[in-house]
């Protein structure tokens, strides 16, 4: 079982492997990019951590398992991106990521690399969110193309601390990092001198919450609801803070059973209900995730209204209708008694016309007797 | 009192004047009834997580405005028949504006099915059908265009509806919009109140009807005609020997017309269209999903329903023109059949276009195709039943168009989630479109050859001088069926009269 196991693994590989040369082969197509708002590039990071839980639970013997998830973007120097999440943003220049995750006993290993384009003094960076203690290869490659140059000497830096090689190839240099907590995040910068100064940066950080960029509007005396959420993360606990002047206090348990409900619909999502809200209650919210590796903050605003400001539009609106109907209304009642009057006086005219020419005829009729 | 000369110089409905006014109003009424339902989707991620709800929960108040505002059509038919259509359109206005105004203050989701679903929903099915209806009355001549730019009002309130109730929403949140908008739907009210009810009084005693109108309409009153001699009218005469007892069917004909499904034009219409609802919708839902599934991102994927929904605006009042033209006209229904082929062929042709030049020449199309279907979608049906019975026509029809308008996307939902691939909705759509429109095609071909035959047997009649008694029975049926129409069909009645007695004339001289 075991076995087959791998083979159907490895087979996946081979798949992969496949579709990442053919993809290495041809332009930068936005067909190919998986997009920030995709869904299914997020369900697909979703299944794959959960295939790798579901290894970790199922198989706790060592073993080496791979699974290759690839990414191809075209990314601008200097052009965030984020595991899972990609921004395609046109561009000359193609940086590809591989990530093979190997499960070795609890400890995953995770490599990332970094194709740097040709062009001179250009830094091509990358983002990393990072949820769990990982092994970490960061590579960095020179694109084929480039091979020409020779004679590079390269460093691997993060701050000022020199960090060696583990391992080199023609065209590619590595370094492992063991993420085991938050100082070992940062920037991991590979540096290639030579004829040209080529480099490229791994920022590696915790997953950033996602949350609402505009204030959520309530009303005194109405239920307030705040959500943060991590897609495709799994926070190990949320924390709400609430701004009182300078101060953030955190919404605990004293403070809970009376007007807060903190609800956590699933891992990666959570609310935050306000019962009977007050004019005081408006102002910054913070949430927060805890992930094994750290702390990550999100920002939002309350503003709470009272019900009679947007009942000035209403009466306006209101108001402005009945203008409206009562005109028109009157209008119609001025035509049409203006056409009655019209219409009597043509009957009056008529009937006159008529006289005269029954007058008219009992005189010729007098004639003709005559 | 005006002199009995005058109302024989009543004319045909105006084409013209006042009725452009109508023209306007219809336009606003129409725009709320069919755009509402789809702007207040914004508001639904912040409702759903105000109630704690999913988003299928949600989406169910978008369903039940659009099944109340079809599904009514039959009340509003009769409403209609009873008052005339400016106190349904202020009622609908009222009703539109109370229900949002009462989904302000809801507190459960299911307060909201029944605030912004029920209540909101048949306030906009008592406008819409109404205005479709007044437009038949103002305009014989001009109706197509008159139809052309009152139905172009769907689509630029859509436009305007969109980011206006995305800057409600940030400043006021959703509790603060519903209220607002109930206020703006409130202007329904307005534009009800500029359907003049168009009767003895108030007909336009300028306008004469020219050849083409005289002509179009003596077709018309020659279908009636032919109706009234049907089978179905011999309890009517029964009726004119005793005046106080009247069949129990006939009370009911008289708020909604249920003979029309006698009627072969009607039957043809209600099969067609019931069966091109059923694709006509799903495209237009699942177009932004489709492109962000082949890899667009969100913001060049909503731009392609802007980019089909300017199209439409511009599709819709050309398409009056053109079928307005003296080419078209007379073979209408041809057209009709042909834009709803048409645009089956765009959706057949959709899963070929893989890039975003593809989508966006899909689009233009795609506009250009619903922008006409929808423009002669009620000129059609006027034209097949006549404005007489076009009241309880239309409510009919909605109603059986009801079902299959609501069973269209969750069909193609369906089949996108079980292959995993949007090519097979399209190819649904399009077949299912195509099909309706060679079904309405040939049957319009019968139908235009059966109207001819009658009409030449009916012509072979009149020249016939022993018939002449058994016209003026029938003249004076007919007579007698009209006087239960509403108010405001007085005009038509008189000049359908007025043709009779000259063709009549004719005859006697």
């Amino acid at each position: 079982m075991l076995a087959a196991f791998a083979g159907k693994c490895l087979g996946r590989l081979l798949l992969l492997c496949l579709y990442l040369s053919l993809l290495g082969g041809s332009p930068a197509d936005p067909a190919m990019t998986m997009t920030t708002q995709d869904a299914s590039s997020q369900s697909q990071a979703n299944s794959l951590t959960n295939m790798k839980n579901g290894l970790n639970e199922s198989f706790p013997e060592p073993m080496a398992t791979t699974q290759i998830v690839s990414w191809q973007t075209q990314g601008r120097p200097l052009d965030p991106v984020t595991l899972g999440r990609e921004v395609s943003v046109p561009g000359p220049n193609l940086a590809t990521k591989e990530s093979r995750q190997t499960s070795n006993q609890s400890v995953t290993s995770v490599q990332y690399e970094l194709l740097l384009p040709g062009a001179s003094d250009t830094s091509v960076e990358t983002t990393i969110s990072l949820e769990k203690v990982v092994e970490v290869e960061l590579t960095c490659i020179l694109d084929k193309e480039y091979s020409y140059l020779k004679s590079f000497q390269v460093t691997w830096r993060r701050g000022n601390e020199t960090i060696s090689h583990t391992n080199k190839t023609d065209n590619s240099w590595s370094i492992k990092v063991s993420v085991s907590d938050s100082s070992k995040l940062g920037s991991y910068n590979c540096t290639l001198k030579g004829e040209k100064q080529l480099s490229g940066i791994f920022h590696l950080q915790v997953p950033k919450i996602e949350r609402k960029g505009k204030p959520t509007i309530s009303y005194l005396r109405d239920t307030a609801v705040m959500t943060c959420e991590c897609p495709g993360y799994t926070a190990i606990s949320w924390t709400w803070y609430m701004t009182n002047g300078s101060k953030q206090i955190v919404i605990n348990e004293s403070l809970l059973a009376d007007r807060y409900v903190i609800s956590k619909k699933s891992a990666s999502i959570t609310h935050l209900k306000i019962l009977k809200v007050t004019k005081e209650d408006g102002g910054e919210y913070w949430c927060e995730a805890t992930f094994e590796l750290g702390k990550s903050k999100g920002r939002l605003e309350l503003k709470v209204l009272s019900f009679m400001v947007p009942l000035k539009p209403f009466i306006a609106i209101v108001i402005e209708v009945v203008i409206f109907v009562a005109l028109i209304v009157c209008y119609e009642i001025y035509s049409t008694k203006v056409k009655h009057k019209e219409a009597e006086k043509e009957f009056d005219q008529i009937e006159h016309l008529k006289s005269e020419d029954g007058g008219l005829e009992s005189s010729e009729a007098r004639q003709r007797r005559v | 009192m005006p002199p009995p000369a005058n109302t024989r110089q009543a004319p045909s409905p105006p084409d013209g004047g006042w009725g452009w006014v109508v023209v306007f109003g219809a336009f606003v009424s129409i725009g709320f009834a069919y755009a509402f339902p789809k702007g207040v989707a914004i508001f639904f991620k912040e409702i759903q997580d105000f109630f704690g709800t999913s988003y299928s929960e949600v989406a169910w108040v978008s369903s039940i405005m659009l099944a109340t505002t079809y599904g009514a059509g039959p009340i509003s038919s009769i409403l209609v028949n009873r008052y005339g259509s400016r106190p349904v359109v202020m009622l609908g206005g009222l009703l539109c504006g109370i229900g949002m105004v009462s989904a302000a203050f809801c507190t459960s989701i299911m307060q909201l099915y029944i605030c912004v679903g029920f209540i909101t929903g048949l306030g906009l099915a008592l406008n819409l059908q109404p205005s479709v209806i007044m437009i038949g009355k103002y305009f014989l001549k001009r109706r197509p265009i008159a139809n052309g730019l009152a139905m172009a009002g769907s689509p630029v309130m859509l436009c305007t509806l969109a980011p206006l109730n995305q800057f409600l929403f940030d400043s006021f949140g959703w509790r603060g919009s519903f209220l607002i908008l109930g206020a703006i739907l409130l202007n329904c009210c307005v534009a009800g109140a500029l359907f003049r009810p168009i009767g003895p009084g108030t007909a336009s005693v300028k306008t004469q009807a020219t050849e083409e109108g005289k002509g179009s309409l003596k077709r018309e009153v020659t279908e009636d005609a032919m109706e009234m001699s049907s089978p179905t009218n011999l309890p009517m005469k029964n009726k004119t020997e005793e005046e106080g007892d009247r069949d129990c069917c006939e009370k009911i004909n008289q708020y909604l017309d249920f003979s029309l499904f006698k009627h072969r034009g009607f039957l043809i219409y209600l099969i067609g269209n019931v069966l091109m609802f059923l694709g006509f919708f799903a495209p237009i839902i699942f177009l932004a999903p489709y492109a962000k599934h082949i890899g667009i991102d969100e913001y060049s994927a909503a731009f392609l329903l802007s980019i089909l929904a300017i199209v439409d605006i511009v599709a819709r009042p050309t398409t009056g023109i053109i079928a307005n033209s003296k080419w078209v006209r007379p073979r209408i229904q041809y057209f009709f059949s042909f834009s709803i082929a048409f645009n089956g062929t765009c959706h057949l042709l959709c899963p070929l276009a893989s890039s975003y030049t593809g989508l966006v020449v899909y689009s233009v199309f795609f506009g250009l195709a619903f922008g006409m279907v929808c423009a002669m979608l009620f000129e059609t049906l006027m034209d097949l039943v006549g404005a007489a019975r076009f009241t309880s026509a239309v409510g009919l029809v909605t109603i059986a168009e009801c079902c299959t308008i609501l069973l269209g996307p969750p069909i193609g939902g369906t089949l996108i989630d079980t292959f995993g691939d949007y090519k097979y909705m399209f190819i649904k759509c399009g077949v299912v479109m195509v099909l309706a429109g060679t079904f309405l095609f040939i049957m319009n071909y019968y139908n235009y050859r059966m109207l001819a035959k009658e009409e030449k047997e009916r012509k072979a009649k009149e020249e016939d001088p022993k018939t002449v008694k058994t016209e003026n029975e029938v003249r004076n049926n007919w007579i007698k069926e009209t006087t239960q129409d509403g108010p405001e069909l007085e005009p038509l009645r008189e000049e359908q009269e007025g043709p009779k007695k000259e063709v009549n004339g004719i005859i006697e001289v």
